[in-house]
């Protein structure tokens, strides 16, 4: 267990006071790599998610406007991961589209229908 | 004010901006410098992807010109189907919205070992990385006469702009009856479907305009991409009007007599009234004169990275780069840059790299109302690109599916575009 210390002052007192100190920090240090863990994973996923929507992008616009091609921004997980698991079994039709899902993972999907129904939320606040 | 700022994509991507990943940032140091050489397609996605991905990085583009126009749709341009203006594109958006610094100027020299640009201007840059997509060149001496002075009577238009209306202005003024020859090029060379969309969509501007006027295809090739899919469309919307020989019919294109307007094959000699010789291709000069070119006169790269084999520092691009299985097309250049910035922003940023995407989509017009798609998804290996997944328009398809696919690539063009310089 890290912050467990022998080299304590030999009063009851002190000692005590001496130990909550030890555990705040001790915890406090837990608390905080839990934090970074957590904050990291989020936000590799968020740049990952930038990454693989850049490939959206060439055919999606990404800021809503919608000029032949439909937009994508906005729609949510659930809808995302649906179509795309559609073309991916060619359940759904549309070449193109088969063939982009198909070259993503399960998770890669995931991820994207994170990043574009947390990218709908921020567009509309604007 | 829906754009895609510079902000708001650090504020989704994140990690890019967690400070232990910056260590250049984190350092106070200079800025890293990387340097986006030639404003086409390659070069401009990859100049607006690693100012987005990093405030860290300093990114400077430089190219000569102030305005590009993109060779994908201009054969609907040369149909009289679309202005050159509307495929014309500037550079403003890339420096005011993103923060790129855009320098219109020409490179002369890249010197690997000091790591720095001279510019026609004087200038000198230093860089930590660069990013050369130099685009395409002739190679010289392919076809005997076809010199700079030939070029401006038989155009190659196979660069969009000043050529692409000169061959535009020769169609308008050709006589009803008149021959275009179109001479096509060995591969490997940009836009595989180029050249015969080019015919067939010549072929609708003459069956309104000059119903009697033939087209001639003189192939350096024995067969093309989707040949079948195009030889059906051209006996559906053009009968009689187009006629192909492939190289092993002429015995190769060998020489043009640029006064006469003849093209002399082997066996045979044509007259053309308007011609339009697209000749063998390489890398553009640049890639040459810096030595990142092996023998195949296209530039050996690292298929994750798009990192020269021959300089390390300098990343190549776009249609110059030697990719593997994957075409030399403007979607595939797009696709490479991002694949690229991102790769260089891993190792100038500390961002964390993942598994790479390419991937090229490309809307082919047989008529207006008639497109032909293709989809296809590649794999990055260490030595390789290869085709992951491909998929090509059939004959027969429905005429509802081809008219639907036609209004697509409209669309397609204006996200495409906006991707870019957007």
């Amino acid at each position: 267990m890290p912050g467990s210390s022998t080299a304590v002052p030999a009063t009851a007192g002190h000692r005590h006071t001496a130990l909550s100190l030890h555990l705040i920090i001790a915890l406090s240090m837990v608390a905080s790599l839990v934090v970074s863990v957590a904050e990291r994973g989020l936000a590799a996923d968020n740049d990952r998610g930038a990454q693989l929507a850049a490939t959206c992008a060439a055919c999606h616009r990404l800021d809503g406007h919608n000029r032949g091609i439909l937009s994508i921004v906005g729609l949510s997980e659930e809808q995302f991961v649906t179509v795309m698991t559609a073309f991916k079994s060619g359940e759904r039709s549309g070449p193109i589209m088969q063939t982009m899902a198909r070259s993503l993972s399960n998770e890669e999907i995931q991820i994207l229908a994170r990043y574009f129904a947390a990218r709908g939320k921020e567009t509309q606040r604007r | 004010m829906t754009g895609w700022t510079r902000r708001q994509f650090g504020y989704l991507a994140g990690a890019m901006s967690i400070g232990a990943l910056r260590p250049l940032a984190a350092r106070g140091q200079a800025k890293a410098q990387v340097i986006v050489i030639g404003g086409g397609v390659g070069g401009a996605t990859a100049a607006k992807y690693l100012a987005l991905g990093s405030e860290a990085l300093d990114v400077t583009l430089v190219e000569p010109k102030t305005r590009y126009t993109t060779c994908f749709f201009s054969n609907l341009y040369l149909a009289g189907l679309r202005s050159l203006e509307s495929l014309t594109h500037g550079y403003e958006t890339l420096a005011q919205r993103y923060g790129v610094k855009v320098i219109h100027d020409s490179v002369t020299t890249i010197d690997p070992v000091a790591k720095n640009v001279s510019l026609e201007g004087g200038a000198k840059l230093s860089y930590d990385r660069v990013v050369l997509a130099p685009g395409i060149a002739f190679k010289a001496g392919a076809i005997d006469g076809y010199d700079a002075a030939a070029i401006e009577i038989m155009p190659h238009a196979w660069t969009a702009g000043s050529q692409t209306s000169l061959l535009r202005r020769q169609l308008e003024s050709m006589e009803d009856g008149g021959v275009f020859v179109l001479v096509a090029p060995p591969d490997p060379f940009r836009c595989p479907p180029g050249p015969y969309e080019r015919a067939s969509l010549i072929a609708y501007y003459f069956k309104q305009y000059k119903p009697r006027a033939k087209i001639l295809i003189l192939d350096a090739k024995d067969t093309f991409f989707a040949q079948d899919v195009f030889e059906d469309g051209w006996s559906r919307h053009y009968r009689g009007m187009i006629e192909w020989l492939p190289g092993q019919f002429t015995g190769g294109i060998k020489a043009l007599d640029v006064k006469g307007r003849l093209i002399k094959t082997v066996g045979d000699t044509f007259k053309a009234d308007v011609a339009n010789v697209i000749p063998a291709q390489e890398a553009g000069r640049l890639a040459h004169q810096t030595h990142l070119v092996d023998q195949s006169g296209w530039c050996p790269i690292d298929p994750m990275t798009f990192e020269s084999k021959l300089q390390p520092g300098i990343h190549i691009i776009g249609d110059a780069a030697k990719a593997g299985n994957m075409a030399k097309s403007a979607f595939a250049s797009n696709s490479q840059a991002k694949v690229c910035a991102f790769a260089i922003l891993a190792a100038l940023t500390g961002s964390e790299r993942f598994a790479p995407h390419l991937f090229n989509t490309c809307f082919t017009l047989l008529a207006p109302d008639d497109a032909v798609t293709s989809a296809i998804s590649y794999g990055a290996e260490p030595e390789t690109i290869k085709v992951n997944d491909f998929f090509l328009s059939k004959i027969g398809d429905k005429a509802e599916t081809r008219r639907a696919a036609a209004r697509e690539a409209n669309g397609w063009y204006a996200a495409f575009t906006h991707d870019i310089f957007g």
